[in-house]
């Protein structure tokens, strides 16, 4: 999982290839890597690639700040998803 | 005199608005318009920041009568908004029927197909009252734009509480949900806005604001009435993640001063594949013909500040400046 999200923002979001190679602890927002826009396309790739909806709520910059907050965010999305698709 | 134009200006937008958009709208708008003369005539900086602002801007097309005509009219105009505001009361009926809408069908054929609307318009004529009258009119409508007053350093949280009161107050209650506030650090303004669209309701944009220092490099320089500006693509980005179509749409100001016309367009087109400043060159493209077609209906003439900040700001009209301290309404982007 963090390797598919280091890719696509490695490849899709980030503008400065400076920042390059990306480390999973990077800063995303500090780093001036994620805006709003940004942000919203990645939303809709994780929507996309791993089968969620992530509502207004979860637009926390503790949720989105690096490649593994995103991760944690996901995997404690896991057992919600589960539990909504055997409702 | 500073002092007495702010209280003057407190004064209208507190007791003298509302009482006369209690009136026979004929009698009501021409009273503001008698308004909007005295104040051509009080405010010379401001008046003379405009008529040179539109000359440098609109080029050979207009004289200095010309010029002077239609600073006239944007005092008259400015006067007016402040009625419209009023007239959102209750249901917005008063205001409703002395607006034609034309083109509902493009935005209802829009909402057809679930994807949501974006209405991109500018600081043009009574914009914010168009949204709520839109809202008013029975759309979800959410507007993509900052109250000002929240933000302008120089007022009193009493100012802003009075502002937030007199304007604010009126517009949002015909909104479905708050204003989405782009603001640096708020990294869900677009998710936000396209939580709206999925929700197949309309979000509204002025793409004409100046951006934040913050944002520079966001920005794309674009065609813009007779030079270049710099905007924030943002409604352009937002429609491409999304799929949203844009329409724009501004709403014009009748000869009688009291009927209006808000025109929506078809969908702008956009080709995939199209870069988006290409794309957004388009609808910036709309509002310079929108301000071509009747100047005076755009806000930001008389504001040397904004403009310097769009990249449009002419060192022969150095009166601009003064002209923004001349008024605190100027600050919050309210057309006066």
């Amino acid at each position: 999982m963090e390797s598919v999200i280091n890719d696509y923002i490695s490849r899709e979001i980030v503008q400065d290839p400076a920042v390059l190679p990306l480390s999973n602890e990077t800063s995303l927002l500090e780093g001036g890597i994620l805006d709003s826009l940004s942000l919203l396309r990645l939303v809709v790739f994780l929507e996309e690639r791993f089968k969620i909806t992530v509502g207004e709520a979860d637009l926390l910059p503790e949720n989105f700040d690096t490649v593994n907050a995103i991760c944690s965010y996901l995997r404690a999305r896991e057992p919600r998803e589960q539990g909504a698709a055997r409702a | 005199m500073r002092l007495l134009r702010s209280v003057e200006g407190v004064a209208y937008w507190a007791v003298m608005a509302p009482v006369l958009a209690c009136l026979p709208a004929v009698l009501g708008y021409q009273l503001a318009c008698w308004r909007g003369d005295w104040e051509f005539r009080s405010r010379r900086v401001k008046r003379t920041a405009l008529t040179c602002n539109l000359r440098q801007l609109l080029g050979d097309e207009i004289d200095q009568d010309d010029a002077l005509r239609l600073a006239r009219q944007w005092f008259r105009f400015a006067s007016c908004e402040a009625i419209d505001v009023m007239r959102l009361r209750f249901r917005g009926r008063a205001l409703r029927r002395l607006v034609e809408i034309r083109g509902r069908e493009h935005l209802d054929a829009a909402l057809a197909a679930r994807k949501g609307a974006i209405i991109c318009s500018a600081h043009f004529g009574s914009y914010d009252s168009a949204f709520s009258l839109l809202g008013a009119s029975g759309l979800s409508v959410t507007t993509i734009g900052r109250w000002q007053h929240n933000y302008t350093a120089s007022l009193s949280s009493a100012e802003r509480r009075f502002w937030d009161l007199v304007y604010a107050r009126r517009l949002r209650r015909h909104r479905h949900r708050p204003n989405i506030e782009p603001w640096p650090g708020r990294i869900g303004v677009a998710a936000q806005a396209a939580a709206v669209l999925r929700a197949n309701e309309v979000v509204t944009i002025a793409i004409d604001a100046p951006p934040l220092e913050a944002d520079w490099a966001r920005t794309v320089k674009v065609p813009f009435l007779s030079s270049k500006a710099r905007f924030l693509p943002g409604a352009v980005s937002l429609s491409r993640l999304t799929g949203t179509p844009v329409l724009m749409a501004f709403m014009y100001r009748s000869a009688d001063y009291r009927h209006q016309v808000l025109e929506i367009s078809e969908p702008v087109q956009m080709p995939p594949g199209e870069g988006e400043a290409a794309a957004f060159a388009r609808c910036a493209a709309e509002v310079s013909a929108a301000i071509r077609r009747d100047p005076a209906h755009w806000a930001y003439w008389a504001s040397g500040a904004d403009l310097s900040v769009l990249g449009l700001d002419s060192p022969e009209c150095d009166g601009a400046e003064d002209a923004d301290k001349d008024t605190i309404f100027t600050d919050l982007g309210i057309h006066a």
